[in-house]
């Protein structure tokens, strides 16, 4: 079952071209919830460089329409930060982007997942042209009324190793790989 | 646009609605923009078949209704301000799927203010959304930090 082609005329990033767009390839390779160990931490797959058209199209994608938010020539004449200012959302592109296909936390892709709870904290803005290297540990993970919870925390650092921004993120998912499958062969 | 300062806002305070579609098209838009490409969001027959919610339908993202409850205050006071007021931190539970099609409401009352001195002070916005049928499919609290 293909990504559906017609998602291809919202495409307008260089990030949104080459993202590997269909999570039901390599779903045998997300993390489970039963894999998945309290703890456990490390580098997320690919580093983020924050440019002006990600930061517009997750502004967009969210409805803005505030030049502030959508025009960058605007932007740097009129904005506090010199800069577009973000949707203070927008580190969930940052995490879809750079957490990838394998290793841990993974699960966030997962076909039949649920979300029940998130819980972001932005220290300060994302610059144009930052590194933004995203941390993985896993948080905890829970059965609460027969269902399996599983939370990580996402810390967001430039390549000064400045903490920019925290996600904890968590998702209700199915347990097993076998779980998975019967929702990715669905 | 210009947030309030610490001092002259008020608890109860209540921000402009918003309301937001979930047609596919914005679902659509909403997985490019956020690279979460989640069947559930954007296959349409796959959801029907794989009925994650109990719906033969996509549904909005988690984090699309999170966006919407979160700038129902940014757009009042910016998620940065020129006079130093910021978004510190956004949490969100979800409640009940937004299923496509729907039009989500949000509405905000500033709830606490928290007195921690002179550049940290910040208050406590409580968010609801709610769907076409008035049923509650969020809840946020946003800290939002203001000037003296």
């Amino acid at each position: 079952m293909p990504y559906p082609e017609r998602l291809n005329q919202y495409v307008e990033t260089e990030k949104q071209r080459h993202f590997p767009k269909d999570f039901m390839i390599g779903w045998e390779n997300y993390e489970t919830w039963e894999d998945a160990s309290v703890g456990q931490s490390g580098p997320a797959q690919r580093v983020f460089k924050i440019t002006a058209e990600d930061i517009v199209s997750y502004n967009r994608a969210c409805g803005e329409t505030d030049p502030l938010m959508v025009d960058a020539d605007y932007a740097a004449k009129h904005s506090p930060t010199g800069e577009l200012l973000q949707h203070p959302i927008f580190v969930t592109a940052i995490a879809f982007y750079s957490l990838g296909e394998q290793g841990i936390g993974t699960w966030i892709r997962t076909p039949g997942a649920r979300n029940p709870h998130q819980h972001i904290e932005i220290f300060e803005p994302f610059r144009y042209g930052e590194d933004i290297t995203t941390t993985v540990t896993t948080h905890d993970k829970f059965t609460q009324r027969g269902k399996p919870y599983i939370y990580m925390k996402l810390d967001f650092h430039n390549g000064q190793g400045v903490l920019k921004a925290r996600w904890l993120c968590s998702l209700i998912l199915p347990p097993s790989r076998a779980d998975v499958a019967r929702f990715a062969n669905a | 646009m210009q947030a309030p300062t610490f001092s002259s806002i008020q608890t109860g305070h209540e921000f402009e609605p918003m309301t937001q579609s979930y047609a596919q098209a914005a679902i659509d838009r909403y997985a490019l923009g956020s690279l979460d490409m989640n069947p559930v969001h954007t296959n349409i027959e796959w959801a029907a078949r794989a009925q994650v919610f109990g719906l033969p339908e996509t549904v909005g993202h988690g984090m699309m209704t999170m966006s919407t409850m979160t700038s129902v205050v940014t757009r009042a006071w910016g998620a940065v301000n020129r006079n130093g007021g910021r978004v510190r931190y956004v949490d969100s539970k979800f409640t009940k799927p937004v299923k496509v099609g729907e039009l989500v409401t949000a509405t905000a009352k500033v709830k606490r203010k928290h007195h921690h001195g002179s550049g940290k002070n910040w208050v406590l916005i409580a968010v609801e959304a709610r769907d076409s049928q008035g049923d509650l499919v969020g809840l946020s609290d946003v800290g939002y930090q203001l000037p003296d």
